[in-house]
Parts: C-alpha cells; structure tokens; sequence
C-alpha cells in the first residue's frame, strides 16, 4: 500500500493552471452548445483567480475541464503542470476539487466522509486519521464530526465540502461557486478561510457569479460570457479602464450652478438622479480633496458627498453590453 | 494505480455502501420482508401439496422448498435496490465527487457489489435462522449452508452487475427501480416458487429455459438432498457464468460513461 503521493507541480517553471484555446462543445450538428469557446487563461503560484460570469456563461464548464470531469473538445490545458486530457490522473492527486453540484452523501458523518476521502488519495491509516482531526477543526466542525451530513445546515456543508478538498493538502484549489446560497455569515467565514489557504501557499481558482465575492477575494479575474474570456486582469485595472471614478455631491437648489461651475474643472458632468450633481474626476479619487476645497473656497456647502468607483459589473457591461444577473451578492 | 490500492478503494466503497444501506431500515425492509412473507403464504397454501410422494422426491416439506425461492427472491431485491443507490449516486453528483478523485473507477462499481454481496450473505444467514425457528432443515449439513449463502453471494453480483449496468447507463434511480417487474417477472417464470414439474404449456418451456430455475433448484438440492456435486454445478457455476457477463456489461457501461464526459 503506496503512501500519500506528493502533489507538488510537476514543472515548477510552468505556472498552476493554463489554458489555450479550451473548447468544450455539447451535443453535435445543428445542436450543438458551445459552452467554452476558445478560453485562454493563466492561474499564477500563490493566486487567488476569480473566474467571473452570469449562469451558464461557462464558468462550471471550463472548471471541469479543468478538473478532469470533461474532456476538452479542443484546446488545451494543464493543471499543477499535467495536461488535462493526457496526465488526468496526476491532475487528479494534485488538485483539491469543491464542485457546486456534487452531492455530500447525507447519510455518512462528516468524519467518516473525511476518511473515505483520505482512503481515495492514498493516505496512510495513521495520517488519516489526524488530518481528518485536523481538517475538522480547521473547518470548525469538530463538534459535529459524528453526526451524519444529512443534518448539516447549507454553511457546514460548505465548510465540509473544503475540507474534504483539502485532505491530500493540494497545491492547487478548484472552488465553484463556493457561498452560492450561504447566509453573509457563512460566506464571510468561507472568505477568511479562503485568504488562509491562499496565504499558506496554495493557488485557489474560484468560480463566482457574485461581483463582491470576486472584488473581495480574487488577485485577478476573468470575466466570461458565452464560453468567451471578455476580460481578464486585476480588478481595480480593469476597473480603472472603465473610466473615472464619479463623484456626487448634493448642494442646495440655489447653489447648484455654482457647484457645476466648480465641478467641470475636475472632469466631465455626469447624468445623475434629481438634486444631485456627478463629475468623472480625471485623475481619480486623489482629486476628491481638492474638490471639497475648491467648493469650499466658493462658500457653497456640500450636504452629501459620494465617490463611487466603477465595479465589475460596470466592467462586464462594458465589455459584454449587459449586466450580470442576479451577480450581486447580500449585503454584508 | 496499484492493485493493493485499488482492492483498499473498492473495500472502503463496499463499506460506505453497506453503512448507506444500514442507515435506510426502510430501503432495506422490503427485501427481508417480502420474500418471508411469499415463503410463509406459500407454506400455508400449498402445505398439502407436499404429501404427494412426488414432491417428496423434491423436498420433505414446502417450507423447505419455499427456502430457496425467498432466498432469490431477497437477493433479487437487494441487489436491484444497491443498484438503484448507484444511480442516486450518479444523479446527485456523489459519482461525479469520486471521478474528481484519483479512484480506482473499476471500484465504483465493484464497491456497489460488493456492498449487495455482503447484504445478500446477511441475508441468507438470517432467513437460514429464521427458517429453521420454524422448522426448516438443511439436509446438505454445514457444508450445504455454505452452499446457500455461496450461491445467494454470486446471485447478488449477477443481478447487481447487471441492475448496475443499467444504473451507469442511465444514471437515474427511476429506471432501476422501473426494471424491478422485470426481475420479478423472472422469479414468478421460475421454480422459484413452485416446482418445474408441476408447470405445462409454454409457463414450463419459459421456467425451463429461465437460469434462475437452475439456481434455484441448486440451492433446493443444499436444502433437500444429501450433499451433491450437481448441487455446486448448478448454484454456484451458474451464477458464476452469469455474474461475469453482467460485471462486464456493467464495466463497459462504466466505460462508456467515462468516455462520453
């Protein structure tokens, strides 16, 4: 009985998760669904990627490819510097997978399930055991280890769900949609967890329809569309490459056409809702001060003021010309 | 993958599967219930039929006829309901957990057989004790009790690998559990209930030609005869022939399913 494989990368050279031109077609002839169509992307040692898009973008697709669960229909990519299609057993022992749709069998308590897990990719007896101990506690389901999973509530689920990916201590980390339908508490916890995991040294790819959960917790991101790569980058560039941020301010009626006289020094008037004046600063939130000066000096007073800055959704819209739907996640 | 870790994957998979079957009483009844209950209205009915010096050729009592039938018919049941317990697997996403895994994919199948293998040697034991409460006795001595489980463990992989098949080619509980009058139409066209020699016109020619009649009277003879080669040919190498053709429709539905991703 062979003991725990190593799962570090196979070319350390060769960054975690590379794509090119991934394609992954259902159905053939007329029917034919082209859930990924020709995806490029690379997940860098250390990172957290956010893999952003509205149902059915493609999102899960790519992911299984990814992970093994699909065969690319053309393409090609390699996880933890195996390829997907021809090494799919090396990416198997050297990845943590936490998909959305696969099922915790309800009748197994969440230490046994921990054991089969270990079972599954070769840990000896002896380690299983602890880091089964390890994980719960991590998780924070020691107390409810040996009850059965079926009497779990969404969150510990999830909670399980991470911990079972983590057994094998994976280099590299797949997590779809991990909060989809958590309550914020659950999916604050699931974050932090998330940032730990990463600051230890694992690559974490996660997929998200939420906009906050990708701005709050992703190094990068990639946006995706109808299996196509929109946009990929660091979020507040992409952001930034929207446009300026926009300032809002809320003056007394009397004292609006001064205040726009103030404000089209620093920028482009923007259209806002009634009472309210908006300005795109040119040179971003660093000019914000001096706006408030300058109306100062012009003895106008300011009753309300807000910055907002562009978010991935204006990014999405730009890119794709519309919103993502249901994207925003409860508020925290 | 090594052949010691791919037997570990397989143990492991029988073991969560007899714990799923343990933890649903109520999925597990059926099969112990139903075939006791046919044993015990057969006994009842046809109680007098086994006076004719005919049918003692065949079995000193009919409770110790009805033996074997309600030993098929249990494994029938349990082996069709861990198939069904697979193709839960397959629609809620659990099967797609383990393909995630580096799992020896052979033992996601032999997990689930083994698991209707354990449940089917349980069971024969326990309608063995309960049977012999009310009188029924095994000619053959220990050697035929080994018999009767033997044959009801190989009966448990021919039925599972093929109820299993269906449920990797289907991937829905529905269709498993929708074949089930076909199993059952194969226990009622056999002696399984009532002897061949009693049948005529084409109810015969089907018992006749129906393996599970073969098998069934193989575990008869453990029940009713003194110990017998012919005993093993027929409810043990039957079964045997059986369970290899049905494990292999069932690898190569797993086969196909796994190319197919």
């Amino acid at each position: 009985m062979g003991g725990v494989e190593l799962v570090a990368c196979n070319d350390m050279s060769t960054p975690p998760i590379v794509a090119e031109g991934l394609v992954r077609h259902f159905g053939s002839g007329d029917k034919v669904v082209k859930a990924v169509d020709g995806v490029d992307l690379t997940v860098n040692d250390g990172e957290i990627f956010g893999f952003l898009g509205p149902n059915g973008a493609g999102k899960s697709t790519t992911v299984r490819v990814l992970t093994t669960l699909l065969k690319p229909t053309a393409g090609r990519a390699t996880v933890a510097g195996y390829d997907v299609a021809t090494q799919a057993d090396m990416v198997r022992r050297s990845i943590g997978v936490a998909l959305q749709d696969a099922a915790i069998d309800p009748l197994m308590t969440g230490r046994e399930l921990l054991a089969l897990q270990s079972v599954l990719y070769g840990l000896p007896k002896a380690r299983a055991s602890s880091r089964g101990d390890e994980l719960l506690e991590r998780v924070g389901l020691t107390a409810a280890a040996d009850r059965r999973v079926g009497t779990y509530s969404g969150g510990m689920r999830r909670r399980l769900d991470l911990a079972l990916s983590l057994v094998h201590e994976p280099s590299v980390l797949f997590l779809d949609e991990p909060t989809t339908g958590l309550d914020p508490m659950s999916r604050l916890t699931l974050w932090e967890e998330v940032r730990r995991l990463n600051r230890e040294g694992t690559t974490v790819l996660l997929t998200t329809q939420y906009l906050e959960e990708a701005d709050q917790l992703a190094d990068r991101v990639a946006i995706i569309d109808h299996g196509h790569i929109v946009r990929q980058g660091v979020p507040r560039d992409l952001k930034a490459a929207v446009g300026a941020p926009t300032l809002l301010i809320d003056v007394a009626e009397a004292q609006s056409p001064a205040a726009r006289d103030v404000l089209v020094r620093f920028g482009d008037l923007r259209p806002t809702s009634e009472g309210t004046l908006g300005v795109g600063l040119r040179e971003g939130a660093s000019a914000v001060a001096a706006v408030i000066r300058a109306l100062d000096d012009s003895n106008i007073h300011v009753r309300h003021l807000e910055l907002n800055e562009p978010s991935l959704d204006d990014v999405f819209a730009e890119a794709t010309g519309h919103r993502l739907e249901g994207a925003e996640a409860p508020k925290q | 993958m090594t052949l010691a870790l791919a037997t570990r994957h397989t143990a492991w998979l029988t073991y969560r599967s007899v714990l799923g079957r343990l933890r649903q009483p109520a999925a597990l009844t059926p099969s112990f219930v139903f075939p006791l209950f046919f044993a015990a209205l057969g006994s009842a009915s046809f109680s007098r039929i086994a006076e004719r010096p005919d049918f003692q050729e065949i079995a000193s009592s009919f409770l110790n006829y009805a033996v074997a039938g309600a030993v098929a018919q249990g494994v029938l049941f349990a082996s069709t309901s861990a198939a069904g317990d697979l193709a839960t697997d397959i629609e809620q996403g659990f099967f797609e957990r383990l393909l995630a895994s580096p799992v020896s994919r052979t033992s996601i199948l032999l997990g689930r057989l083994g698991s209707a293998m354990v449940v089917a040697v349980v069971q024969v034991t326990v309608f063995m004790i309960i049977f012999m409460a009310f009188g029924a006795r095994i000619e053959s001595g220990p050697i035929g009790f080994i018999g009767l489980v033997g044959s009801g463990a190989l009966l448990s992989l021919a039925i599972g690998g093929l109820m299993s098949g269906m449920a990797i080619k289907s991937g829905s509980p529905e269709v498993v559990q929708g074949s089930f009058p076909l199993v059952f139409a194969l226990m009622f066209l056999s002696s399984a209930f009532f002897p061949r020699r009693y049948m005529t016109g084409w109810y015969r020619t089907v018992a006749d030609w129906n393996p599970l009649s073969h098998i069934v009277e193989g575990m008869q003879g453990f029940m009713n005869q003194p110990l017998a080669a012919d005993m093993f040919w027929r409810a043990w190498l039957i079964p045997l022939g059986l369970a290899v053709v049905s494990i292999a429709f069932g690898l190569r539905s797993l086969s196909k399913r796994l190319a197919a991703l």
